[in-house]
């Protein structure tokens, strides 16, 4: 692009490094041999093209490490390298492991507060095995269950023998449905075979799992911060 | 900024005598070879990234991460010039900080008038021509610094380290249209700094 009288300066820089396209412009060429200031402008820019091609180069003012990567190398292959190597897929084991198990244990909760009834519905059914906690909880039951229950504590849940009767009777008695159902015997008997002192959230395996995955990510990291060496 | 980096006695460092053995052996995982290379050139390689960045802390970092890329790539080295192999690390890994610098932008320029000037060498053949060359360079460097980061990088690379505009336009992930324009701007930007010391041209 042209001004009044003169090329483009960037045009006249371009000559001056030479360029093809502008050295085969010979409009360019025959102006600058014929335009005293534009002359000018290509030598100076020519001589400043040199000026900075002869820079010198530039010592650093401090001095720089020349191979970093063998501080990194001795570290990986030394004492502390596989124990390194190692804790990353430790940790991440145990925060799966931690994770899972922390679901497992979550999991009736969460159930219960989606379906109403959660880990209290859960139990209660466990205990009852049948419809109605306020037969369990009746105190005629309690007092007739003390009764019929062998002095080893279990019922052995024969509906044919006489120590059965008195179950059913009393449960009868507490105003509770289906009084003569043998099945609420059978409801008795299991809620006195699990109240046996274990207790059903012992038996899940879930807390022993979170356990574990805590546990081993705890090791891996204090196992790397025991035997790796630390810089400094 | 810390301080001001020193011109080496030469202009550029020549390569190694024996240097195709050198690499060789680099190449091969000598490390006391890499690291005879890289104190060869550490020069060379600070100073275009001292140009490129004009802040002595961020230059020598990226010479340190081009030093890093050079010993990781040594082996797949393909032949060529060693120096420009290395410069072309040295100017991606300052091109790196330039770009993050540009995205959380900072005012560093360095004064011209800071730091000690250069005293001219006693033992050189012509001490008065020595002074103003020295002066020469000592403007230039400031005229450089003042220029736009993307007109400085394009002017470093083509004009004081010779790459051609394909190249700059490689570097700088620019079009080559883009880098000449910015190459000639940036080239009559730095004849108008250094008008006031025309002189030293002639010197």
């Amino acid at each position: 692009m042209l001004n009044q009288h003169h090329p483009d300066d960037e045009r006249l820089s371009a000559l001056a490094s030479r360029d093809d396209d502008a050295a085969a412009d010979a409009a360019l060429t025959s102006h600058v041999h014929a335009c005293a200031r534009c002359a000018d402008l290509v030598s100076e820019l020519g001589v400043l093209r040199t000026s900075l091609a002869d820079l010198p180069d530039l010592r650093p003012s401090r001095p720089l490490q020349l191979l970093p990567p063998v501080a990194d190398d001795r570290s990986a292959t030394g004492a502390g390298g596989w124990i390194r190597r190692l804790f990353a897929p430790a940790l991440t084991a145990g925060a799966a492991i931690a994770m899972v198990g922390l679901i497992g244990t979550a999991a009736p909760a969460l159930d219960g507060v989606a379906g109403g009834g959660g880990i209290f519905q859960d139990v209660g059914t466990r205990l009852s095995g049948g419809d109605s906690a306020a037969e369990e909880l009746a105190p005629e039951a309690a007092e007739s269950m003390d009764v019929a229950v062998p002095a080893d504590g279990y019922e052995r849940g024969d509906a044919d023998s006489g120590a059965a009767e008195p179950s059913d009777a009393a449960l009868g008695a507490a105003g509770g449905e289906g009084t003569t159902d043998p099945d609420a015997s059978q409801g008795g008997v299991s809620r006195l075979e699990t109240f046996d002192g274990q207790l059903p959230a012992e038996r899940s395996p879930w807390p022993m799992v979170l356990f574990t995955g805590v546990a081993l990510m705890v090791a891996a990291a204090l196992l790397r911060w025991i035997l790796v060496p630390r810089a400094g | 900024m810390t301080d001001d980096p020193q011109r080496t006695s030469g202009n550029r460092t020549p390569p190694l005598p024996d240097e195709a053995a050198v690499i060789a052996r680099a190449a091969d995982g000598d490390r006391a070879a890499f690291t005879q290379l890289m104190e060869h050139y550490q020069s060379a390689c600070y100073g275009l990234a001292w140009r490129l960045l004009s802040d002595a802390d961020q230059a020598a970092d990226a010479t340190q991460d081009a030093f890093v890329h050079a010993y990781k790539a040594m082996a797949s080295y393909r032949g060529g010039i060693f120096r420009s192999w290395l410069l072309r690390i040295t100017a991606n890994a300052s091109y790196d900080i330039l770009r993050r610098q540009q995205r959380r932008p900072t005012t560093v320029l360095p004064d011209p008038d800071e730091g000690a000037p250069e005293l001219p060498d006693i033992h050189a053949v012509n001490p008065v021509a020595e002074a103003t060359k020295s002066e020469l360079y000592r403007h230039l460097e400031a005229a450089l610094a003042h220029l736009p980061p993307d007109q400085r990088t394009a002017v470093v690379l083509c004009d004081v380290y010779g790459m051609d505009y394909n190249e700059v336009a490689d570097m700088t992930q620019s079009a080559l249209g883009t880098v000449k324009s910015r190459i000639h701007r940036g080239r009559l930007r730095l004849r108008e700094l250094m008008a006031e010391h025309r002189e030293l041209f002639t010197g």
